[in-house]
This record gives C-alpha cells, sequence and structure tokens, in this order.
C-alpha cells in the first residue's frame, strides 16, 4: 500500500460546507468513489458508521480520522476535507472539527496496513506545524504534499 | 542523567495510544530527558520496556486507560493518569515524573554510598532482590515461630500427642508455615530479578533447598539462580511470532524450573549431604577430646546457617548423644540456638538506629522465639545481611556454646527453650546455664551492632 496509491488529489476538499458528521464522511466517500476507490459507497459509508457508533474517531486538536474495513473498498484511499465551519465529533478534547481524515479499507485487506497509518497520522497530528499546514494549506496539492509527510 | 520511562494504551488503540506517546517523546526531546515509550495498541506492543530499562529508568509514567501490566513497576515512582492527560499535559508529567525521582534519590542516597564504599554497583541490585525475598518470607517466620512458642506453652512434648491442639500448632507452625519459608525467600528472589516468570524456579528451587537440607543459604542461592535462568531464558529464546504466546506460559516455566531443579539436587544437594555426613562422624570422634571446643565447635556450626547442613548435623550429635546419657552438648546447642535471635532483639533495643522500622518490629518477634529455642527466628535478619549478621551469630553461639560446657550445664530435652529451664530437674546448673545463654546474647548483640552499617533515618 503506497502513498501514491492512497492519496489521490481529487479526494482533497478545502472548503467543504458540510454541517454535520454524516454529510462530511458521505461528501468524502462520493469522490473516493470517483476516483475509482469504491464500488459500494453505500457499504462503506455503513461500516464507517458503525466504526463511530463503536467510539468517536474525534482525535482532538480538531482533527477526525473516520475509518471503515469494507467489500464496498476497492483498494485503499484517504480523503480529506476542512471545513468551512467546524462540527462538533464528540472528541476526546472538547474541540469542535475541521479537518477529516476518511480511510477507506478493502475487507480483503489482513494486515494491520491501515491501522499504521492511522497510528502514524495520529502521531502527526501532536506537532504543531502539521496541524498548521492542513489548515493553511493553499491548494489541494499543498495539502497532499503535507499528507504524504506523515505516511 | 535521569531517564525515564512511560507506557501509553488506549481502548481502541488506533490513534490515541500514538498521540500520546508522540506527545511526551516530543516534550521529553525539549526538555533534553531520554525518555523510552512502549505503545500498547491495536497495533500490539511496540517498544516493549525491559525488565533493565525499568530497572535503570527513574520513574515511569502511565498514560493508559487500559491495563498495562503494572505489576512490572513494582516500586518505582510512577505517575498514572489517563491518556488524555498523557496528550494534552506532556510537560506536567515529565516535570512530576523528574521530581518524583528527586525525592526518591533523596532517600537512596545512603544506600549508593554505601555501594560505593563495598566498592560494588551490582551490591545495590542483589541487596534489593535479598531484600525482596526476606521481607516476604518475614510474616510466615513470625506466624510459625510464635504458633510453635504457644504449642510449647502446653508443654514441651505436648504437641507429639497425635490429635491434640500443641500438635495442630505445631503442625501449623513447623509443618507448613517454616515449611514454606525457605520456598518463599527464594521464590521472591527470583520474582525481584526476573518478574514474575522468575517465581516458579524460585519456590521450586527454594522447596529443593529446603528437602535438600541446605537450609536459607541454600535458598538463597537458589533464588538467585532461579531468577537469572529465567532471565536468561528470556533472553535467549528466540521463536517465530506465532509461537511467542507459548514462550511465558509453556517454554519458560519448565526449562527454567528443570534447570534449576537439576542444579539444586546434582550441584547443591549431593555435596550439602556429603557435608553433613562428613560434619557427623567428625563430631563423633571429636566427643571425648576437648569439652570447652566441642562447645565453641557446636555453638558456632548451629548458628551459621541456622537450619542448613552445619545446623543440621549439630543438632542431630547432640540428640544422638541423649540416647547415650550424654546430655551436655545437647545443652550446648540449644544454648546456641537461642542465642541468635535473642541477640538479634538485642542488638535492635541497643542500636536502633542500624535497623529499619521493619527490622525492629521483627526484632521483637525474634526474641520470643529465641525464648522458644526457635533459632529461624534470627534467618530475616541473617538472609538480608549474611555478610555482617552471620560473623554476629556464630561468634555468640560459639560463646554460649562453649560457656555451657565450661559450666558443666546437662539438658535431657531436644527442643523448648525457656519453657524447659521451668521443668525440674530438665536443666543442671541452671543459673550458669542462663547466663551462658545472656552472655553469648551479648556478644551477638554487640558484634552485629559494631558490624552493621547505620541506616538512614527516613527508613
Amino acid at each position: 500500500m503506497s502513498s501514491q496509491t492512497l492519496l489521490n488529489i481529487e479526494t482533497i476538499i478545502l472548503d467543504s460546507s458540510a454541517s454535520d458528521r454524516k454529510a462530511v464522511i458521505k461528501e468524502l466517500a462520493e469522490r473516493l468513489q470517483a476516483a475509482g476507490y469504491l464500488n459500494d459507497e453505500t457499504a462503506f459509508l455503513a461500516s464507517v458508521e458503525a466504526r463511530e457508533q463503536h467510539a468517536s474517531t474525534g482525535i482532538g486538536f480538531g482533527v477526525a480520522i473516520p475509518h471503515g474495513k469494507s467489500a464496498g473498498v476497492i483498494k485503499p484511499g484517504l480523503a480529506f476535507a476542512r471545513l468551512a465551519q467546524p462540527i462538533d465529533w464528540g472528541s476526546l478534547d472538547g474541540k469542535p472539527v475541521t479537518s477529516i481524515i476518511l480511510l477507506a479499507i478493502p475487507e480483503s485487506d489482513a494486515g494491520k496496513e491501515h491501522l499504521r497509518i492511522l497510528a502514524s497520522v495520529s502521531r502527526k497530528l501532536i506537532h504543531e506545524s502539521f496541524r498548521q499546514e492542513l489548515l493553511d494549506g493553499q491548494s489541494a496539492a499543498d495539502i497532499l504534499e503535507t499528507l504524504e509527510s506523515a505516511l | 542523567m535521569k531517564k525515564l520511562l512511560a507506557v501509553t494504551s488506549c481502548p481502541t488503540g488506533i490513534a490515541h495510544t500514538y498521540m500520546a506517546a508522540e506527545s511526551l517523546l516530543k516534550m521529553a526531546e525539549e526538555k533534553g530527558v531520554p525518555l523510552k515509550v512502549e505503545k500498547r495498541g491495536a497495533l500490539g506492543v511496540e517498544d516493549e520496556l525491559t525488565l533493565e530499562e525499568i530497572a535503570e529508568a527513574h520513574a515511569i509514567i502511565l498514560a493508559a486507560d487500559t491495563d498495562v501490566l503494572e505489576s512490572r513497576f513494582a516500586g518505582k515512582p510512577i505517575i498514572k493518569v489517563g491518556v488524555a492527560e498523557g496528550i494534552r499535559n506532556p510537560a506536567g508529567l515529565i516535570e512530576q515524573a523528574l521530581a518524583k525521582e528527586a525525592a526518591q534519590a533523596q532517600a537512596a542516597a545512603p544506600m549508593q554510598e554505601q555501594a560505593k564504599k563495598e566498592g560494588s554497583s551490582v551490591r545495590t541490585g542483589a541487596y534489593k532482590h535479598l531484600m525482596t525475598g526476606v521481607s516476604n518470607m518475614l510474616p510466615l517466620v513470625v506466624a510459625g515461630g510464635i504458633i510453635i512458642a504457644i504449642s510449647f506453652i502446653f508443654g514441651i512434648t505436648a504437641f507429639q500427642e497425635e490429635g491434640t491442639l500443641p500438635a495442630a500448632l505445631m503442625s501449623i507452625g513447623g509443618g507448613a508455615a517454616f515449611a514454606l519459608m525457605i520456598p518463599i525467600l527464594s521464590g521472591f528472589i527470583a520474582f525481584s530479578i526476573a518478574d514474575r516468570i522468575g517465581l516458579a524456579p524460585g519456590l521450586v528451587g527454594g522447596m529443593l533447598a529446603s528437602q535438600l537440607g541446605a537450609g536459607f543459604l541454600g535458598g538463597i542461592i537458589s533464588g538467585f539462580l532461579a531468577g537469572y535462568v529465567a532471565k536468561w531464558l528470556r533472553h535467549a529464546i528466540k521463536l517465530p511470532k506465532s509461537l511467542e504466546g507459548i514462550k511465558p506460559i509453556l517454554i519458560i516455566p519448565v526449562l527454567s524450573t528443570l534447570i534449576v531443579g537439576l542444579m539444586m539436587v546434582y550441584v547443591v544437594g549431593t555435596p550439602v549431604k556429603t557435608l553433613m555426613d562428613i560434619l557427623t562422624t567428625w563430631l563423633t570422634g571429636l566427643n571425648s577430646t576437648n569439652a570447652i571446643l566441642l562447645g565453641l565447635l557446636l555453638g558456632a556450626m548451629m548458628a551459621f546457617d541456622m537450619g542448613g547442613p552445619l545446623n543440621k548435623a549439630a543438632y542431630t550429635f547432640a540428640v544422638g548423644l541423649l540416647a547415650s546419657q550424654v546430655y551436655g552438648p545437647m545443652a550446648a546447642v540449644m544454648a546456641a540456638g537461642m542465642t541468635p535471635p535473642l541477640g538479634l532483639w538485642l542488638a535492635t533495643v541497643i542500636r536502633k538506629n542500624k535497623f529499619s522500622k521493619e527490622e525492629r518490629d521483627a526484632g521483637k518477634v525474634a526474641g520470643v522465639m529465641g525464648l522458644a529455642f526457635i533459632t529461624e527466628g534470627a534467618i530475616p535478619f541473617a538472609a538480608a545481611d549474611p555478610l555482617r549478621v552471620i560473623p554476629g551469630t556464630v561468634l555468640g553461639s560459639a560463646v554460649a556454646g562453649a560457656l555451657s560446657m565450661v559450666f558443666g550445664a546437662t539438658l535431657q530435652a531436644p527442643h523448648g527453650g525457656a519453657f524447659v529451664l521451668a521443668i525440674p530437674n530438665a536443666v543442671t546448673h541452671l543459673g550458669a546455664y542462663a547466663a551462658a545463654i545472656v552472655i553469648g546474647s551479648v556478644v551477638t548483640a554487640v558484634t552485629v551492632s559494631l558490624l552493621k552499617k547505620s541506616k538512614p533515618t527516613a527508613a
């Protein structure tokens, strides 16, 4: 699972107007579907929602990392959205979320590679410079570069 | 340099475990503090802390919402918070951990100085293992000793009547509590060295030391042996990941117990038995030569290993002579067996600053056991600091044994301590015999007081 195939400029949204969790996840899933990562968006969305019900993926610092493992995923993919208006995500630190990183993992993926990616992104979030780059990125290409550095 | 360790974990193990780890590492780097973080997440355990690292660490930060095997850190200063605190407040946690270290260092300083004087840094480690064993053994010594003494109150041979309360007391105190003493000493020495995996071989080694008549010195040997064997096996055995799980539950217990057991039976047990046989034969030959020399020797043997081969040879020899109506050596042996716990009790009274609070309390109990001729009361002191305590007990007991022979005291019962003295005609030259015991105890107390180093007042 290389970062080249995982990341795609088409799945990065800079100024989403989504006003709640489900809306932004749906918006990101549509991008993943369009970019050829998904063949069953509904199934994938169900797996993401199930994960959210288990425990919030709002990990603090204004970031959420929703993720789902589903047969509706063709190949592993990552989508990013930055919201115009921060929304509540039930985060550990109580802060509203501005940046959302959505990870799609195929059902057949037996390994723990996606966990490694999530762990790696999580560690990066501790560094203020990384968080700032996600907020300040002027283009999808900027964000892509920032995310690449985290994987 | 103060080294810190941390463990992070969260229930899902996806993000916060790693965020807390990163947060702490970043702050530690900024502060220039060496820090290693063990992460227990969905990926499994990463950067697992080794026992060496834990031993070296000054304090450990636990930023965790799940079980992190905290028993590993017994005796170490611990800062325990939730994983969120690890993400939010790394600076505060690291400062707290460093501050704890400072408080700890003050208390530990005198011990470190002592280690320097002795010219060995290993000694603090060995001393710590020994103390772990001794402090876990101590309650058994106290309970067993007092219960045996209670059975003597019913008369010194009362326990020989089966089905009576004194018999029950003897089997609780002597048959059970005292039987566990050396296994527990050995087991917890090994536990201190190798953590949980040391316990099984340590207990088994201690039980063998006890059964083979190797006494508490044998138990100390088996404890260290078991601890280091288990620790070595953990590092030496490399298994594929899929089999890693059976290592701690199958491979290490079986191999470590087998190695320690075989070593105890063949390397320690055989020479101990040979030694006892030689000593018994030798003592028999010595019997008629010189009463003072015999008393001196029997006394020294009684106090040297307190239940080990020398002690047993001396005791068995004296008991054997009772059948031939020779009662002098029995008196010498009992005087010498009462002296070590009595002398140590006296030492804790006259030199309070050389003993910890725990030892001073144990001293009072040792005094009672001394009166009842339960030499084991001295074992916790001897096991904790053998090189300073044993010379003192040997000297005092040798003096008591020799004086008893010089005064011509005789004793017709093989046990009972002060309880026997009350029985008419069981002991001859009663006043002089009591004096021999008192003088021997004073010699032990003074010698031990002179040899022992002062304890820090905080203890």
